[in-house]
């Protein structure tokens, strides 16, 4: 009988040969290899969310096999077809234990190779267990590995500390340390949305940009096959994102590069982005398609229906338009340039404050922005127009970047407990904008529905309508949120910490 | 919890190859057992090649938690654990009523390293002591193999008097016979006998004496995890299910 659950590790392949037969303290390693071995497909969301929790998640056959798990790995059978959303998993262990995974991203297959099960004994004298180890040995194409389950037995737990000690020595890792991807694929580098940036006392404004742009650059890149594929809509997400935040950099850092080329590069960004746009709208809107229902009484569902089925058809036209743009050799050359450009710096001139200090210059612009934050939040009150609160969100947006983007520069701690209530207010704001944006787009819905069709559209239009009705009494609650939202920000404290952190402490 | 005890008055009649057997069943249909080597001539924890620990004493043992939870060897098969004591024990009945009282200190260390049981076997020594009246009385049930011979029907007898002389419930006795031999007529004649004298107390199951028991003391396993498909692993295993109907 097993005690309380161990660690899963993850050791090289041949460890198991270094460990066949070995005398290990008064004990002997004894393997029993299984006579098949399997195909195999360790999954993972793109960004890995499971590996960096120490998950290790593998298909094999119509199995799911999960680990850590206190005996052996956690199974569940979950037929032949391809794996992708957790929540459309049948119910059942392994369902539960991927309740980690958000409900946006869909599982990938991350590397493919034949798995086969071996069993290793540490026997005594009388050839009695005194401590087990269950070991899946990955074979892919590019490298291998084998993840290993120890189990303690009850009484033995000297055994056990030799068998921890030993695979120790074989230079095991548990599965929080290593990463099965990484060891089956050694060229595999990790997708990460949001690269830090390496500062050191002498990187140059300049530089700073230039080294940003290329790592979003390559973030937006990472997410072009995933939009093609249509594998889920956080590709779509951070490939806007990446391109936004490389736009934010043009338009934040002024004077970094000269004034006529950093305005031609903010359009082509722009360029870039606007045909994301509407498919990313559509994509809000099917996936929230059960908060719209719940706003309305039954009554005009039907018409909502029919939006939505409206909504559908023309995110598979919009899907079709992009992941063509994206394939095509126009976008090839246009994004390859770019990348070559901030690679090479070439056409790619200082302006007059591309040599200033990055660390004092990022210092500079934040505290700016702050100060520009607070002067429009002191004018805020509840009879103040919406313009001042939409003008609010984009400042505090371009606060949150530039934060985000500096963030090496400045003590972890005390940046994060800035960046925490800031994000709060950026809910706030968010959805009040999320609120307003979206009656406008339903109006603009309504106004293209044309002539034809009379008795449909009456229905659509009044279930549009009544939405719009919804949304602008929901954007209302969030206005009125705005005053309280920002004092609750911009404590004493924080305050403070603005001050202390960008400005010197002074005033 | 149950607790289940293997005793037999008489040496020699397959009582630790029952109870080694029982133990593996148990644990195989998932109910996490303990099995406790009591008998200093029996052989439990040979048979599942655990070491008796040296470190371990009679005196207070079982007012001693932590001695007697580290005292367990985890056996080579899931859910079966043995207590290799092999000793005979004095406070062995306030080991039982702790065994049993959820708020013991006892329950709570078990508990508290996973290790609480469904079902404690017992492999009791081959006489009628202190410690078996102990047993009597803290068992649901006492499992007792009979070789269907005149000595044993006479050694059987005594065990049902000393039940009754110490107010013991009968109903708590559950008999089966134990190395059978279909060629001796005397076997069939003596067992047709005693199933009419101790109405209910035997079980349907007959366990037949057979080479694959007897290579248990090679092996050093239960027949039942060497050879599954054997006719004596096969009658183990109705055995356990069908002792495990009447307890």
């Amino acid at each position: 009988m097993s005690l309380t659950s161990v660690p899963t590790y993850l050791v090289r392949s041949d460890a198991l040969d270094t460990l066949s037969g070995k005398p290990i303290g008064k004990l002997r390693a004894r393997l029993t290899r299984g006579e098949n071995d399997f195909p195999f497909t360790v999954l993972d969301t793109h960004d890995e969310h499971l590996r960096r929790r120490g998950i290790c998640l593998v298909q094999s056959g119509s199995d799911l096999l999960l680990w850590p798990a206190a005996h052996g790995p956690i199974t569940q059978n979950v037929g032949k077809d391809a794996v992708g959303f957790v929540t459309d998993l049948p119910d059942g262990p392994i369902r539960q234990a991927l309740g980690v995974v958000p409900e946006l991203r869909s599982l990938l297959p991350m590397a493919q190779g034949r798995m086969q099960q071996v069993l290793l004994a540490l026997v005594d004298t009388e050839e009695k267990t005194r401590a087990r180890a269950e070991f899946h040995v990955l074979t892919a194409q590019e490298g291998s590995a084998a993840i290993v389950q120890p189990q303690a037995l009850r009484g033995y737990d000297g055994a056990y500390t030799q068998l921890i000690a030993t695979l120790g020595e074989c230079g095991a890792k548990t599965l929080t340390e290593a990463s099965v991807i990484a060891a089956l694929n050694p060229d595999h580098r990790p997708y990460v949305a949001k690269p830090d940036l390496e500062l050191d006392a002498k990187t140059t404004a300049y530089d700073a940009a230039t080294e940003i742009i290329k790592a979003y650059l390559a973030v937006a890149r990472r997410n072009e096959a995933g939009i093609i594929a249509d594998t889920d809509i956080e590709f779509l997400h951070d490939y806007r994102i990446a391109l936004r935040k490389i736009r934010s950099v043009l338009s934040l850092f002024k004077g970094v590069y000269k004034d006529k080329q950093t305005l031609a590069l903010k359009q082509q960004f722009s360029d870039l982005m606007a045909l994301t746009g509407r498919l990313r709208d559509l994509d809000v809107y099917l996936q929230d398609r059960q908060f719209f229902f719940d706003l309305l009484p039954e009554s005009l569902h039907a018409g909502l229906d029919q939006m939505f089925q409206m909504f559908a058809e023309e995110r598979t036209a919009q899907l079709a338009t992009l992941a063509a743009h994206l394939q095509s050799p126009a976008y090839e050359a246009e994004i390859t340039a770019l990348i070559n450009r901030f690679d090479t710096c070439r056409k790619l001139r200082p302006g007059p404050e591309g040599e200033r200090n990055a660390q004092t210059y990022a210092a500079k612009l934040i505290w700016k922005r702050y100060r520009k934050i607070c002067r429009i939040a002191e004018a805020i009150d509840d009879q103040t127009e919406d313009e001042m609160v939409h003008e609010l969100r984009i400042q505090c947006k371009k606060l949150r970047y530039l934060m985000e983007f500096f963030a090496p520069a400045f003590p972890k701690t005390t940046f994060k407990s800035l960046l925490k209530p800031l994000k709060k207010l950026q809910d706030n704001l968010g959805l009040f904008n999320d609120y307003s944006v979206q009656q406008d787009s339903l109006a603009a819905f309504l106004d293209s529905l044309g002539t034809k069709d009379h008795d449909r559209n009456m229905q659509l239009a009044q279930s549009v309508g009544a939405l719009i009705a919804v949304l602008h009494q929901r954007q209302r609650e969030e206005r009125l949120k705005v005053v309280d939202s920002f004092a609750i920000f911009n404590s004493t404290e924080t305050q403070q910490t603005f001050r202390d952190l960008f400005h010197g402490g002074k005033s | 919890m149950k607790i289940i005890a293997c005793y037999s008055n008489k040496g020699g009649v397959g009582k630790t190859a029952t109870a080694v057997n029982l133990a593996y069943a148990l644990a195989a249909k998932g109910q996490r057992t303990l099995l406790c080597d009591l008998d200093p001539q029996g052989a439990s924890s040979f048979y599942f090649r655990v070491k008796p620990s040296k470190k371990l004493t009679e005196t207070k043992f079982f007012e001693d938690v932590e001695r007697f939870t580290k005292a367990i060897r985890a056996s080579d098969y899931d859910g079966l654990d043995i207590l290799p004591a092999n000793m005979t024990f004095r406070d062995f009945d306030v080991f039982l009523s702790r065994m049993r009282n959820s708020r013991s200190r006892l329950k709570k260390a078990l508990k508290a390293v996973k290790g609480d049981y469904d079902v404690i076997l017992l492999d009791c020594p081959p006489n009628i002591s202190t410690l078996s009246e102990n047993v009597f009385s803290a068992a649901d049930g006492i499992v007792v193999p009979v070789i269907p011979t005149t000595l044993s029907q006479r050694t059987y007898v005594q065990l049902e008097q000393f039940f009754q002389a110490n107010k013991l419930p009968l109903k708590k006795l559950h008999a089966f016979f134990s190395m059978t031999q279909g060629v001796k007529s005397l076997h069939g004649q003596t067992m047709e006998e005693m199933r009419k004298q101790h109405k209910k107390r035997f079980l349907k199951t007959q366990i037949a004496f057979t080479s694959d028991i007897e290579r248990m003391g090679v092996q050093r396993a239960p027949v039942m995890a060497t050879a599954p498909r054997s006719q004596a692993a096969q009658t183990y295993g109705t055995l356990h299910d069908e002792l495990m109907e009447r307890l």
